[in-house]
C-alpha cells in the first residue's frame, strides 16, 4: 500500500535565523504550524508527492503572547487554548467567543493562530473575527538577510472569495489587536466546517456606539470555501445611524449584503448557506437593537 | 525517519515515514492489538490516545512530532488504577459508551478528570468545567450512543471517585 510513498524531510529550526536559512535552502517546503488543517485533509497520507516540511514548533519567538500599551501581540504559533488560558483578562469578548466556539479543547490545544489564518482553500472563523476587530498581522517576506517585514490589516490577506494572497515565501509571525473595546459584538456560526464546509457560515460583528449613534460598524461574513466578505457599503450606511435600527433599515442591510454575496461568491452559494447568512445578519442587528435599548 | 518514543510504557524505536499519522503507526506497529479507527481524517473521534498525558486525536499527529513522546493508548490506560474510577462510574450510572466508541470516550472522560485534579491542585478557578464544556468535549466523538444527561452523570460519578483518590493520597 505504501510502495513509492515519499517520506518528506522535516526541518525543525530553533530560531528565526535558522528558519530563514531553512526556507531559503528548501523553498518548496511547507510551513507546518499545528497541522490540524493539513492532517485533516482527506487522503493527506499516503501521498507520493508529499513536500518537505519546515516545522515552526521549535521557535520560541513565535509562541509568545505580549502586551504593549496599546496592543495585544500574539505569536503565530500560539494555540487557541494557550490564549484562552493566559489571556482571558485581556481578550475581546468577540475573540473569546470565536475561540471557544472553534472545535473542542482537545483540538484547540493544537490549532495555532498563524495556521488558522494561512490555510489554503478553507477560511476559518478566526480570520473574520480578527478582521472585524481590525486586527493586523506581521508578515515576513523574502526570508533571509533582506527580510521584509510589514504589518497588514487581516482583511488584506484574502480576496473577496477568501483565497489567501500571501506568497509561498511569506510567513505570518505575529498578530496584533488593539485594546480598545467594542460596545457591541456578536459571533455566529452555522453548520460544521469539517463535515459540510459548503453549508457553513460565520458572521463576526463588532460595533461601537455612543449616545445611541453608531460610530464604527464592522461585519465580516465568511463562507469557508467561497467567500470572505467585508460589506463596506453597509458599514458606511450604519455609521452615524441612530439606534435602535428600524425594520426598513435592517431589511436594506440584509438585501445589500445578500446582493454582494451573490456577486462575490466563487460558486453559487448553497441555499441553506445563503439563508443562514441572511438570518444571522438580521438576528445580529436585532441583538444590537436590544442591547442599545437595554443600556439606556 | 527513526523515532524513539514510548508506547504504553514500552520504549520503542520506530522507523516510519515522517508524515505518517499516529493512528496508522499504532495500528500497524502493534500488529492489531491496539484497536483504533483509521477514519482517513474524517474526524470521527475514534482514535483518541494520550500523548504526554493529554488527549489528542491520533489521526492529526504526524510521526515527526513523536520524538521522545509518551503515548498511552486505551489498552495501556486500562491497566492503570485511574481506569477503575471510570469503570465504577459506568457501573453506578448504569450507562456506558457502546463498544464501538468505548475506548475513545473513556479517554476523553479521563482527560476531563485529569483537568479537575490539575485545577484543584493549582487552585486555578478561571477554568471551571461546566456541564456544557463536558458535553461539548465528548461531542468530539461523533457516536451518538450517550445522551448529554448520561455524559454528565458519568463524569460526576467518576469525579467523586477521583477526588476521593486524591484525598486519600494527600
Amino acid at each position: 500500500m505504501y510502495e513509492g510513498v515519499r517520506s518528506p524531510a522535516v526541518h525543525m529550526p530553533k530560531t528565526l535565523g535558522d528558519l530563514y536559512f531553512a526556507s531559503n535552502r528548501f523553498p518548496k517546503a511547507l510551513f507546518w504550524a499545528g497541522g490540524t488543517h493539513i492532517m485533516s485533509r482527506p487522503n493527506y497520507y499516503p501521498d507520493k508527492e508529499s513536500p518537505d516540511v519546515i516545522s515552526l514548533q521549535g521557535i520560541p519567538e513565535l509562541r509568545r503572547i505580549s502586551r504593549t500599551e496599546k496592543y495585544l501581540e500574539i505569536g503565530s504559533m500560539v494555540t487557541f487554548e494557550m490564549l484562552l488560558r493566559v489571556g482571558r483578562q485581556v481578550l475581546s469578548p468577540l475573540l473569546q467567543k470565536t475561540l471557544e466556539n472553534t472545535a473542542t479543547k482537545i483540538i484547540r490545544r493544537q490549532i495555532t493562530f498563524g495556521g488558522s489564518l494561512a490555510t489554503v482553500g478553507v477560511r476559518y472563523a478566526l480570520a473574520g473575527t480578527l478582521a472585524a476587530l481590525q486586527g493586523e498581522v506581521e508578515v515576513k517576506g523574502n526570508l533571509g538577510p533582506r527580510t521584509e517585514t510589514q504589518w497588514l490589516a487581516v482583511e488584506r490577506l484574502y480576496d473577496k472569495q477568501g483565497r489567501l494572497l500571501l506568497k509561498g515565501d511569506e510567513l505570518i509571525t505575529r498578530i496584533r489587536l488593539s485594546f480598545e473595546r467594542e460596545t457591541f459584538s456578536t459571533f455566529r456560526v452555522g453548520g460544521s466546517v469539517m463535515q459540510h464546509p459548503e453549508e457553513c457560515v460565520y458572521l463576526s460583528l463588532s460595533c461601537t456606539y455612543s449616545q445611541s449613534v453608531i460610530n464604527n460598524f464592522k461585519m465580516v461574513i465568511t463562507f469557508p470555501t467561497s467567500l470572505f466578505l467585508v460589506p463596506y457599503e453597509v458599514g458606511m450606511m450604519m455609521s452615524g445611524t441612530m439606534l435602535p435600527l428600524s425594520s426598513q433599515h435592517i431589511g436594506r442591510a440584509v438585501k445589500s449584503i445578500s446582493d454582494e454575496i451573490m456577486v462575490n461568491a466563487t460558486e453559487t452559494p448553497h441555499p441553506i448557506q445563503l439563508e443562514r447568512a441572511k438570518r444571522f445578519i438580521e438576528a445580529s442587528l436585532h441583538e444590537l437593537n436590544a442591547q442599545s435599548l437595554s443600556s439606556r | 525517519m527513526k523515532i524513539k518514543c514510548s508506547i504504553d510504557n514500552k520504549s520503542q524505536l520506530l522507523d516510519v515515514n515522517s508524515n505518517k499519522p499516529l493512528n496508522l503507526i499504532l495500528i500497524e506497529e502493534s500488529g492489531g492489538t491496539i484497536k483504533l479507527s483509521s477514519c482517513n481524517s474524517h474526524l470521527c473521534g475514534n482514535c483518541i490516545v494520550l500523548l504526554n498525558d493529554e488527549a489528542v486525536l491520533s489521526c492529526l499527529i504526524p510521526a515527526f512530532q513523536l520524538k521522545g513522546a509518551r503515548i498511552v493508548t486505551f489498552e495501556g490506560y486500562q491497566k492503570s488504577r485511574f481506569f477503575h474510577d471510570l469503570e465504577r462510574a459506568y457501573a453506578d450510572t448504569g450507562s456506558q459508551p457502546c463498544p464501538h466508541c468505548f475506548n475513545s470516550k473513556t479517554l476523553i472522560f479521563e482527560s476531563l478528570l485529569q483537568r479537575i485534579i490539575k485545577e484543584e491542585g493549582t487552585t486555578s478557578r478561571d477554568e471551571e468545567i461546566d456541564e456544557y464544556a463536558i458535553v461539548k468535549e465528548l461531542s468530539l466523538n461523533t457516536c451518538p450512543c450517550l445522551d448529554a444527561q448520561e455524559v454528565i452523570a458519568i463524569y460526576n460519578a467518576a469525579a467523586v471517585y477521583r477526588r476521593r483518590r486524591r484525598v486519600r493520597r494527600s
